[in-house]
């Protein structure tokens, strides 16, 4: 590597550069790839085109009904149906919310996954998922799914420990024939490996899935297997460098090359047991794996799954465009999960009541100049929620003045400025400082001040709302 | 009628808690005579009001010291009109 310094010379401007091709504001930051990405496999060097995702048929599937039901109470029926109707309504006319997938096992099951198809929407398709238990695919027949997910689980540890298989061989063996009892049954099988990231790759993951091509080779189009690979505990690793069976490139990479799996019948599904649950998601997009697992809110199994919601966002950013997304829905889903008892933190992104609110007197200083300073993009557009301030000791006046403004929706030139609030500002640093609050001031303490303090605005934009 | 200068330190001394006879053209509202944050909106918004008149935030708050406000506040009361003692 040079070590050769290298002088940068300013660049003077009088008018600002806002990066917009990068920095849109009426669409999330987008994300601009140029290649190739090298990474060394087996001593070879691999070129990866990361640009083409821009154009490959990557989609978006859900599992918030399955592994995002395994971390909470079950969802009445009539909640999975709203449910599943907004998910149809975020991903769109064009399916880039794809599939979701439904237990089918009890009397429930079944009734959600018909009123749920009575909707009549195209996407997100309906599949299933069910143990690896040749009997279960009359569950799916029955149901009228084309496609069901069963577990393969591929590490020794799952293999030896929980399936307590006599050899590799045995359980290779076993898996086998429920996916052949899929396959006669008309049922595309989506072979789920779990703890593919602790598993011994070229051992006993790529042969099962030669094997499975074998068998895919034989049949149609519509009924060959599906991978799906389960970093089950959430050790998956995205960095170039790292090694099997973590990394996620070189895995990607053998399945779909080495093992000819098609990058459209490759999927990745996370867990967040290490923080990395969303940047392994949109890594495994990237090099060739089409569909990305995901929950909404990320709920799931534990530290739970990719975040839907965070995909949404990083396709928009890939894709450059909205791709027929209703972003809205994204904070009627939110509101609807805290109806019914989800817990989503305050500064969850996208989501959380506070994700771009700010408390800080200078960001909202910034905000009252040019929202884009301290809004990552057109949080009111795209979310229905402009930034907001919370107001407590460090908001200063300018905190107070954004906060009036927003809160009696003056625009332009006809929002007030700091002066006219300077009786609210006194009230608030007398909290602190008279009263000795070590809490943040409500919303509802605030309006009643408003009130109190500008009974004129109160009176024009307030009285009967 | 009272001078804008002493209108001027009168307010201040009222705003901030000090003597009015101890301020001075040359005090700086912040390091010398301790304005927080607040206080400085509520000297422009004291100003306004002693004075009958409407000063532009920006301009205003840009002011730093006794003299410049006297000057200041005088040059807005011109333009909009509102007699005072120089």
């Amino acid at each position: 590597m040079s070590t050769d310094k290298k002088r940068h010379a300013l660049v003077d401007a009088v008018r600002p550069n806002f990066l917009e091709e990068v920095f849109p504001y009426d669409l999330p930051p987008l994300i601009r790839l140029k290649g190739p990405v090298v990474e060394t496999i087996d001593g070879q060097s691999v070129q990866f085109d990361f640009g083409a995702v821009r154009s490959r048929p990557i989609v978006i599937t859900d599992t918030t009904f399955r592994d995002g039901q395994q971390s909470r109470p079950p969802y009445t029926i009539e909640q999975m149906v709203h449910i599943y109707d907004l998910l149809s309504r975020l991903g769109g006319p064009n399916g880039v919310i794809r599939q979701t997938e439904f237990f089918l096992y009890t009397k429930n099951d079944r009734e959600t996954l018909d009123r749920c198809r009575a909707l009549g929407h195209k996407y997100p398709e309906c599949t299933g998922w069910i143990r690896a238990v040749k009997g279960d695919f009359r569950l799916v027949k029955e149901a009228g799914l084309k496609e069901s997910g069963l577990l393969t689980s591929c590490s020794d540890y799952h293999i030896f420990q929980k399936l307590k298989f006599r050899s590799r061989q045995e359980c290779m063996d076993s898996y086998c024939e429920v996916v052949q009892a899929a396959f006669d049954a008309g049922v595309r099988p989506r072979c789920h490996l779990e703890d593919v990231t602790r598993a011994d790759i070229e051992g006993f993951v790529l042969p099962f899935v030669d094997r499975l091509m074998e068998m895919s080779a034989k049949m149609p189009e519509e009924l060959s297997v599906k991978i799906r690979l389960c970093d089950t505990m959430g050790f998956g690793i995205s960095y170039p460098g790292a090694e099997l069976p973590r990394s996620i490139p070189k895995l990607i990479y053998k399945i779909n090359r080495e093992c000819g799996v098609p990058s459209s019948r490759i999927e990745w599904h996370g867990h967040n047991d290490f923080h990395k649950v969303h940047v392994n998601g949109a890594t495994a997009w990237l090099y060739g794996c089409d569909a990305l697992n995901s929950t909404l809110f990320g709920f799931g199994e534990r530290t739970g799954n990719p975040p839907l919601e965070g995909a949404i966002m990083e396709y928009i950013a890939l894709k450059g465009s909205l791709c027929g997304i209703d972003t809205l829905v994204i904070t009627e889903l939110a509101d609807y999960m805290r109806s019914i008892g989800l817990p989503i933190p305050d500064n969850y992104p996208f989501a959380g009541r506070a994700f771009n609110v700010t408390s800080a007197g200078i960001h909202a200083g910034g905000l009252r100049q040019d929202e884009r300073i301290y809004n990552m993009f057109d949080t009111g557009k795209l979310l229905g929620k402009p930034p907001r301030v919370a107001i407590t000791d460090k908001s200063g006046a300018d905190g107070v003045v954004h906060w009036v403004n927003e809160f009696f929706g003056l625009r332009d030139d006809d929002r007030i400025n700091k002066i006219k609030v300077h009786k609210m500002a006194r009230w608030v640093i007398d909290q602190y400082e008279q009263h000795g609050r070590l809490t943040a001031i409500s919303d509802q303490e605030l309006e009643v001040k408003a009130k109190e303090f500008y009974p004129d605005y109160w009176a024009k934009y307030r009285e009967g709302k | 009628m009272a001078t804008v200068e002493e209108r001027v330190k009168a307010v201040t001394a009222r705003v901030l808690g000090l003597d009015s006879k101890k301020i001075r053209p040359e005090d700086n509202f912040t390091e010398d005579l301790g304005a927080e944050s607040v206080q400085s909106i509520e000297l422009v918004a004291m100003f306004e009001e002693e004075f009958g008149i409407e000063m532009d935030e920006d301009a205003a708050l840009s002011v730093t010291t006794v003299g410049a406000a006297v000057d200041f506040i005088t040059n807005v009361c011109k333009e909009q009109g509102v007699d005072v003692e120089e």
